[in-house]
């Protein structure tokens, strides 16, 4: 289950402290460019931004991502 | 109820019928074949080449047919120039897909290129599709075009969709096959993002790319590989310009991104069967790359079961090269 947006995972999941594995590209491309965003702007305001895009994306993809949401929510 | 065209190829007065019986087809043809076809609910561009079921071919009378299934809620054609590239996305239903087609080398495709990773809804809104093309030994003489069957527009410098809304038990997932892996050369990056390259970054200092290949012996027919948190994306090479030291690509390539040159592949059709062996289920559309058809000397050998237009670029979310690209519609819920 996809923990809620409040839950300090999503934070080391946009920061990269918290590595996602995956085969998707579709999942890859998400966290590359969260990597790439962060590089460029670590401000509190982009972070949150981040964090609500990343909550959303797994959310709508969780049923063919369940995977990658399980490693996020363990 | 009438049985539905299958996603394969067809002769022109087939793909007519299925289109005057009301179907919805995403359509990849040469333009006297695409020319044949009345207006209804389909979208195409110009190819001529295909993995068929017999294995790669060039054919000019021949149209690959994606047909879209009956459980869409919902389809709607559409064209984009680079004025209004971003209301794809807007346009995209919410919970879908949709099918794109550009033509090579036209203003669309770079702005699409290297815009699109920007755009709201880009990953969210899933865009598959590819890049037409002509002859390979018409390129330059030729001129690539989409068609938008709904106004019987033939385009050279506009996008074509088809937006397809799923049902809630639905969903759209989009794979790539890359044959390609990193090699295990220097580590190459970009400052600006571009097709078109004069300078790099190797080991954090400016290196000219086009004099690197060169000095190197680097063999530019495999492409340089991007690191996308472990995925591999391609970027293929058009042309190494020694006197001016530019090099052209067929994808940009991006700041951010380490890429290195591929390790060589000897045998494409087997490179390809191997991958693709290992997948449990059909896909429900699929393209592959004319380089990959023309370097692996593809005509006539099968890339596994994999059926769908060879095309002179690849969408998967963003441009693609040198890879075959998979749509799965599954199931959920």
């Amino acid at each position: 289950m996809v923990p809620d947006i409040s839950h300090p995972v999503w934070l080391q999941v946009v920061t990269g402290k918290k590595p996602i594995q995956s085969s998707k590209a579709t999942v890859n491309l998400m966290i590359h460019n969260n990597k790439s965003s962060y590089e460029r702007d670590s401000s509190p305001e982009n972070v949150k931004q981040m964090i609500a895009k990343t909550h959303k994306f797994f959310s709508q993809f969780e049923a063919i991502f369940p995977s990658e949401v399980n490693q996020i929510s363990q | 109820m009438a049985t539905k065209i299958s996603s394969k190829l067809h002769s022109v007065s087939e793909v007519q019928a299925a289109i005057a019986a009301g179907e919805s087809l995403f359509l990849a043809g040469s333009r006297e074949a695409l020319s044949q076809l009345p207006r209804g609910n389909w979208v195409g561009g110009t190819i001529s080449y295909f993995m068929s079921e017999a294995g790669g071919v060039m054919s000019d009378d021949r149209i690959f047919t994606t047909s879209i299934p009956d459980f869409v809620l919902q389809v709607e054609t559409a064209e984009y120039g680079t004025e209004d590239l971003a209301k794809l996305y807007l346009d995209a239903p919410e919970h879908g897909f949709t099918f794109l087609a550009l033509p090579a080398s036209s203003a669309v495709l770079k702005t699409f290129a290297e815009e699109a990773p920007n755009c709201d809804g880009f990953l969210f809104r899933p865009v598959v599709g590819w890049v037409s093309g002509v002859h390979a030994d018409r390129i330059g003489i030729d001129s690539p075009a989409v068609f938008n069957g709904k106004t019987g527009a033939v385009l050279q410098d506009k996008a074509v969709a088809l937006h397809i809304e799923l049902p809630s038990n639905k969903i759209a997932e989009l794979d790539i096959v890359n044959i390609f892996e990193p090699g295990d050369g220097d580590v190459i990056r970009f400052q600006k993002a571009g097709f078109h390259v004069d300078d790099c970054l190797i080991g954090g200092k400016p290196v000219n790319f086009a004099d690197y290949i060169q000095q190197m012996a680097l063999p530019t027919e495999f492409p340089l590989v991007g690191d996308y948190n472990g995925s591999s994306i391609n970027v293929s090479f058009q042309k190494v310009d020694s006197e001016k030291h530019t090099v052209d690509l067929f994808a940009p390539v991006f700041p951010g991104v380490d890429y290195r040159f591929a390790k060589p592949v000897a045998d494409y059709g087997q490179a390809f069967g191997q991958v693709i062996a290992r997948e449990e289920k059909d896909s429900d559309f699929a393209c592959n790359c004319i380089l990959n058809y023309l370097y692996g000397k593809l005509e006539g050998k099968k890339t596994g079961h994999v059926t769908g237009p060879i095309t002179f670029g690849e969408i998967a979310h963003q441009l693609l090269n040198q890879t075959m690209v998979r749509l799965y519609l599954r199931d959920i819920g």
